[in-house]
C-alpha cells in the first residue's frame, strides 16, 4: 500500500483537490501521475477541511479525476470513503 | 595520504556528491513538509528523489517504506527496539557490530528481552551455509521474535547467507532484520529477495553520502513502535504520531543536505554499477591477502573470505602501534577492535587487535603495493629490535 487518498473536493475553475496523507505521499501521487502523463501540483490542504490539521493534497484539473483514480489505484494507492 | 579506511567512512565522496550538497546548502532554503512555500516544497521533492531512489535500490514496495535516519545505528536501535515485547528472545550472530550487539544487549540487562548468538563458523574453513541455519534453528524458543543479524561482516568481509536466514525466519514467523552496513554499495542488497523485514543501512560508507543520514527500509506489512516523538509536519493537532510511514518514523527535521548528497552517492554506486565495485575490491583484497601471507608473523583474518574489508594482526606489533606507523607513511588504516567485540572474540584476535585495511572503488592495486611495501619495511625495522 502506497497512501491515502481522500474524495475529490472541486476547488475553483474546475481544479479538483484529493487530499493525501502525507507530503511524501502526495509527492509518490505525483510522481506516479508524471508517468502517466498527468500533471498534478503537491498543495496544503485547508486545515479547516481536516480533522487532524496540517496536511496536503493533490490538485489536478477535475475532467482527469477518473483517470487520476485510476493511477493512484494501480499504484497501490487506497481511496478513503470509496468514491464514484 | 592513501586512504584505506572505506569500512569507517568512504572518502574521497564522488564530485557529484559534493556539489550536490554544496548546491542545496546554498539553494535550498525550506524545510521539507513544513509548508507549501516554494522552497518547502523543492526540499519535499528533493526527499521524495532520494527515497525513490533508495526504494529501487533495495527493492522497497514503495518510497514510503524509505525512513531517514541519523544513520545506520539509528536504523538499527529503531527496528531492534521498535519491534520487541516485553519477554520476547532475540538471536544475533556472533560477527555483530556493536550497533547490533549494545542494544540488544541493553535491552536484555533492562529485564527487557533475553537473547542467544548463533555462531556464523567465520574462522572454521568448513563453514557452510547449512551449519549457520541449523545452529539458529537450534536457538529458536516459542518466544523468539526477532533475527537481527550483519549482511557482511566490518572485520572480515565474511558475508552470511541473508537470502536462506531470511527464508528460515519467514517460516518460523520471527521477524528479520538486516544490518547493512559494510554490504550497501558493494553487494546486492534486496529486501524481498531475502524476505527481509527491515535494512538498515548507513549512507556516508559504500552508497558514498555524507555522514548524518542513514535509511530504514521497511518490508510491506513491518510496523514498528515509534522511539521518537515530534513534528512530523502532518496531522499536527493530533497528540499521536501520524500512522504511516515514513514520516511515522521522522520526528523532527531532516538533513537535507546529507539526503541530496545521499541520492547522489547511490546514483554513482548504480553507474559504476555493484558488480563492477565488488570485482575491483575483490581484486585489491586477493592482491593485499596475497602479499601479507607471504610475510611472517602475519596472519590474515579469515584468509579466504574475498571483499571490501582485510584485517591482520603482526606478531609482537600491536594493532595501533602498526596503524601508527603507517599513518606516519600517509596510509589510513584503523586499528583496535572495531566496535565489535563479539566479532574478534570469534576470530581470536589477539589483545593487541587487529589492522583493519577497506577498500573503496577509486583504490588502486598500486596503493595496495605502496601499501604491502610499507607493511614489510616495519615488519623488518621493528624485528632489527626484537
Amino acid at each position: 500500500m502506497s497512501g491515502i487518498a481522500g474524495n475529490a473536493k472541486r476547488a475553483k475553475d474546475g481544479v479538483c483537490l484529493s487530499p493525501i496523507g502525507s507530503v511524501t505521499q502526495a509527492m509518490h501521487a505525483k510522481d506516479v501521475l508524471a508517468r502517466s502523463g498527468i500533471y498534478v501540483s503537491v498543495v496544503r490542504n485547508d486545515p479547516s477541511q481536516t480533522r487532524h490539521g496540517c496536511a496536503y493534497a493533490i490538485s489536478y484539473p477535475c475532467e482527469e479525476e477518473r483517470t487520476v483514480r485510476g493511477a493512484l489505484r494501480r499504484a497501490g494507492f487506497r481511496w478513503r470513503g470509496g468514491g464514484r | 595520504m592513501i586512504y584505506f579506511d572505506h569500512a569507517a567512512t568512504s572518502f574521497p565522496k564522488p564530485p557529484a556528491v559534493v556539489a550536490r550538497v554544496a548546491e542545496c546548502l546554498t539553494e535550498c532554503g525550506g524545510n521539507a513538509g513544513r509548508g507549501a512555500h516554494r522552497s518547502a516544497m523543492r526540499a519535499a521533492e528533493a526527499l521524495y528523489e532520494c527515497r525513490a531512489e533508495a526504494a529501487d535500490l533495495f527493492g522497497a514496495s514503495s518510497p514510503e517504506r524509505v525512513v531517514f535516519t541519523a544513520g545506520d545505528t539509528a536504523a538499527l536501535n529503531m527496528a531492534i527496539k521498535g519491534s520487541v515485547r516485553p519477554g520476547d528472545h532475540v538471536l544475533i550472530s556472533d560477527l555483530e557490530h556493536n550497533a547490533v550487539f549494545r542494544p540488544v544487549h541493553a535491552l536484555a540487562r533492562e529485564g527487557k528481552i533475553t537473547y542467544d548468538v548463533f555462531p556464523t563458523y567465520a574462522a572454521d574453513p568448513t563453514a557452510s551455509t547449512d551449519r549457520i541455519l541449523r545452529g539458529i534453528e537450534a536457538r529458536i524458543r516459542p518466544n523468539t521474535r526477532l533475527l537481527v543479524c550483519t549482511h557482511a561482516s566490518n572485520v572480515c568481509s565474511v558475508v552470511l547467507p541473508a537470502r536462506e536466514i531470511g527464508a528460515l525466519c519467514r517460516r518460523h514467523h520471527i521477524r528479520f532484520v538486516l544490518d547493512a552496513a559494510q554490504s550497501a554499495g558493494h553487494l546486492d542488497v534486496n529486501l524481498g529477495q531475502f524476505r527481509a523485514d527491515a535494512i538498515c543501512v548507513p549512507g556516508h560508507k559504500g552508497l558514498l553520502g555524507p555522514q548524518g543520514v542513514g535509511l530504514l527500509i521497511l518490508g510491506e506489512k513491518t510496523e514498528l513502535k515509534t522511539l521518537l516523538e515530534g513534528g512530523s509536519g502532518v496531522r499536527s493537532l493530533d497528540a499521536e504520531m501520524p500512522p504511516d510511514p515514513p514520516e511515522r518514523y521522522e520526528a523532527g527535521t531532516l538533513p537535507l543536505p546529507a539526503i541530496v548528497g545521499l541520492r547522489e552517492g547511490m546514483r554513482t554506486v548504480r553507474e559504476i554499477g555493484i558488480r563492477g565495485i565488488r570485482e575491483h575490491e575483490k581484486q585489491l583484497w586477493w592482491r593485499l591477502a596475497g602479499q601479507l601471507k607471504k610475510m611472517n608473523g602475519v596472519r590474515v583474518m579469515v584468509p579466504n573470505a574475498e571483499g571490501s574489508v582485510l584485517s591482520f594482526c603482526a606478531d609482537g606489533i600491536p594493532s595501533e602501534e602498526m596503524a601508527a606507523a603507517l599513518d606516519e607513511r600517509g596510509f589510513c588504516v584503523r586499528a583496535g577492535f572495531h566496535c565489535a567485540a563479539i566479532a574478534h572474540r570469534t576470530l581470536g584476535t589477539p589483545r593487541g587487535g587487529a589492522v583493519r585495511v577497506s577498500f573503496g572503488n577509486e583504490n588502486t592495486t598500486e596503493e595496495v603495493d605502496a601499501l604491502t611495501d610499507a607493511v614489510r619495511e616495519l615488519l623488518t625495522e621493528k624485528r632489527k629490535f626484537l
